[in-house]
């Protein structure tokens, strides 16, 4: 009987770890196979792009690889993009957190109406905001400046980061603070030493959504640059766009030549990123 | 790591601060020099990208000290189009631009932040453009734009498929045409490139409007859609989808999937403009010497036509400075000079407004285009320049479900008007 019920455990076990590497397996290739996909694009011409999607590319084109560089500044542009959606991120994070607190733990007249004054930006489409980011950008001098690029970001991402962090921080327990006033904690202190750390979640919820933005955000790049000095990642890739015609295998080379950097940041420093992320998680 | 973490921002906010006043720095200036910027689409991967820049160094050279243009390299057609239409909205025009002849540029001539140029072109510089080219860029008697880079886009068709389909000659009428679709099927070859996919349905519209010009002549758009001749139309679009007469993939497929068949030599028929030669010169050669042009066989009354018209002109700022004045119609003249025109055209294969022959030995695809230009019986627009967006959008969509069998001609054309209508 034992043998019956242990032989049964047995194909159970068997059955979840077939069922778990399936599972995993058709993730993976759910993830890698697209970028296999334009590793291997980003070497072909684009008439074998065209005509033979999936296949592999009857000569290996490097040129696709210089053109890259070359027609679209890449570097420089990669540097730009690292600094403006870095940036942003710290400022959009900086204001977002206090306005939060404020509007998470204290008390004030108009405190709801002025939330929600805020959190309804968050309705407002972007593009509906070219003109008046356009005419204040010029305004304060700062057109063709990657100031004026973090400081467009930081503005459209205020809305949906002050909701994400003000939702995050009226779940953490008001005791603590309590706690933390009878020790003699000041106002600043209560949010530097406890709501602040206690957020992290919250923070890296609402960094990842402002980094991706400013990472991937085109149109506002466009509108207030001119000069490569001052532009960004995504107008580079854009530059094999014309009028009538794409090149598609130099803009994947292009792609491929900007993820690589991010992938070696996160394979080199993973364990860093996730220890730095879950350390004080169990504090209070 | 707190350490780390605030020695890396101070890294960042210093690298910011530096890379700013560099951004806007701007470069060294000769004193009393006028200096113009350019914000342009042709850079990058366009075709005019290196005659542009060429003539942009003769010109600096030509008036060194006293006139310099700069470009501003502006990726992305769409992208451009949107920034130039903020620009204007917000009441600064840049020193000089690309403008796209449609009715929403055009809404800008009713202000007075674009340069006038309707004296100037009174003048002798009138004389450099072809007929009706000054006449297509007023409104209300004033030019405010400068005519420069217009659109043929006829009918291209494979020789080489064709003889091996034993067709002699590109089909005069719709009977001609079934005819010559079941040869080229017989040997093999698929009749024609189509696409639902793209933002316009690029190769498709323009068989419908091929079509819908043969019916209804050079005021074609004019005409309401519930006009009988664009269901008629549109039927003739659905037969290009039917029968194998298009490749499987043209539904929900791309300007690369139709421009892909016909330079890989899988399909015997396509339309697009003279920008195209480059490409398919580079590509495919082969195809590319065999590439013969021609009009749309005839479906209704008309015969003879091509899809044709501005496809873009050259705008500067108003300004109250004369020296300003002054050098920007010095730059346009240098544009507009018939030598300058044709290096231009020769080297990307575009079409110009302005009279100029191409030299002999011109690409001899671009040199048909000429032929086929000159030989038209009338030029009219594509269905994309007549309606919005929001109805070009739709186009494709609802080709799609004809396409599929999900609508009839006559149900194409009812979500088109529908679009139109909101």
């Amino acid at each position: 009987m034992q043998a019956v019920a242990a032989q049964r455990l047995t194909f159970a076990g068997g059955t979840a770890r077939v069922g778990k590497w399936i599972v995993l397996i058709f993730f993976f290739i759910f993830t890698f196979l697209p970028l296999i996909w334009l590793l291997i694009s980003s070497f072909k011409t684009n008439l074998e792009l065209q005509t033979n999607a999936f296949g592999l590319p009857a000569i290996w084109q490097f040129q696709n690889y210089v053109n890259a560089v070359q027609i679209s500044s890449l570097p420089r542009l990669f540097l730009n993009s690292v600094i403006v959606s870095v940036c942003s991120t710290f400022l959009t994070l900086a204001v977002t957190s206090m306005a939060a607190f404020v509007f998470a733990r204290e008390k004030f007249p108009l405190q709801q109406p002025l939330l929600n004054l805020i959190l309804a930006g968050v309705l407002v489409p972007i593009i509906g905001l070219m003109a008046p980011y356009f005419r204040l950008v010029n305004s304060l001098g700062l057109y063709d400046s990657l100031v004026a690029l973090i400081l467009t970001y930081t503005g459209i991402n205020l809305p949906i980061s002050t909701f994400l962090m003000h939702g995050f921080m009226k779940t953490i327990p008001a005791e603590l603070e309590e706690a933390a006033e009878i020790d003699g904690a000041s106002f600043v202190q209560r949010f530097t030493k406890v709501v602040f750390p206690l957020s992290r979640v919250g923070l890296v919820t609402a960094g990842t959504f402002v980094f991706l933005f400013s990472w991937n955000e085109f149109i506002y790049a466009l509108l207030l640059t001119s000069r490569t000095a001052s532009r960004t990642l995504q107008l580079g890739i854009r530059f094999f766009v014309s009028q009538f015609f794409t090149d598609y295998t130099s803009m994947f080379a292009a792609i491929v030549l900007t993820i690589i950097p991010s992938i070696a940041v996160y394979v080199f420093l993973h364990e860093k990123i996730i220890k730095g992320l879950t350390s004080g998680a169990l504090k209070g | 790591m707190r350490r780390v973490i605030s020695t890396l921002i101070v890294l960042v906010l210093a690298l910011v601060m530096t890379t700013s006043l560099m951004a806007t720095g701007g470069s060294e200036m000769a004193e009393g020099e006028i200096t113009l910027d350019f914000p342009t689409f042709w850079v990058g991967q366009d075709s005019k990208s290196g005659p542009i820049a060429s003539l942009l160094e003769t010109f600096n050279a030509m008036h060194e000290g006293e006139i310099r243009v700069l470009i501003e390299p502006n990726p992305s057609t769409d992208g451009y189009r949107d920034k130039l239409n903020t620009q204007l909205a917000s009441g600064r025009a840049p020193d000089l631009f690309v403008f796209a002849p449609d009715p929403t540029t055009f809404q800008y001539y009713e202000t007075d932040i674009l340069m006038d140029f309707t004296d100037d072109l009174a003048g002798s510089w009138g004389d450099v453009f072809s007929g009706g080219q000054i006449a297509g860029a007023t409104r209300n008697g004033r030019t405010k734009s400068v005519p420069y880079e217009v659109s043929i886009i006829p009918i291209w068709y494979n020789s080489d498929l064709f003889d091996q389909a034993g067709i002699d000659s590109f089909p005069v009428d719709l009977a001609e045409f079934q005819v010559a679709a079941t040869a080229l099927k017989d040997a093999g070859i698929v009749p024609t490139s189509q696409m639902t996919g793209g933002s316009n349905a690029w190769t498709s519209m323009l068989w419908f409007s091929h079509a819908a010009a043969s019916l209804g002549g050079p005021g074609v758009w004019d005409l309401p859609l519930s006009d009988p001749i664009f269901t008629q139309a549109a039927e003739v679009l659905r037969s290009m989808y039917l029968d194998g007469n298009t490749t499987r993939d043209a539904v929900g497929g791309d300007a690369g999937v139709s421009g892909g068949h016909y330079m890989a030599g899988d399909t015997a028929m396509f339309i697009n403009g003279p920008w195209y030669i480059g490409r398919i010169r580079g590509d495919a050669p082969e195809v590319h010497a065999a590439t013969m042009l021609a009009s749309i066989p005839q479906v209704g009354e008309y015969s003879g036509h091509q899809l044709g018209g501005p496809l873009s002109n050259l705008g500067a700022a108003n300004t109250t400075s004369a020296a300003r004045r002054d050098a920007v119609v010095t730059w346009m003249q240098f544009m507009t000079e018939p030598a300058n025109v044709r290096m231009m055209s020769e080297s990307s294969g575009a079409l110009f407004g302005i009279k100029y022959e191409l030299g002999a030995d011109a690409d001899p695809l671009q040199q048909e285009f000429v032929r086929v230009a000159s030989e038209a019986s009338f030029l009219v627009d594509h269905f994309a320049s007549a309606y919005t967006v929001d109805v070009v959008a739709e186009f494709g969509q609802a080709l799609a479900e004809m396409a599929l069998g999900e609508f009839t001609p006559q149900e194409f054309i009812q979500a088109l008007i529908d679009k139109d209508n909101e």
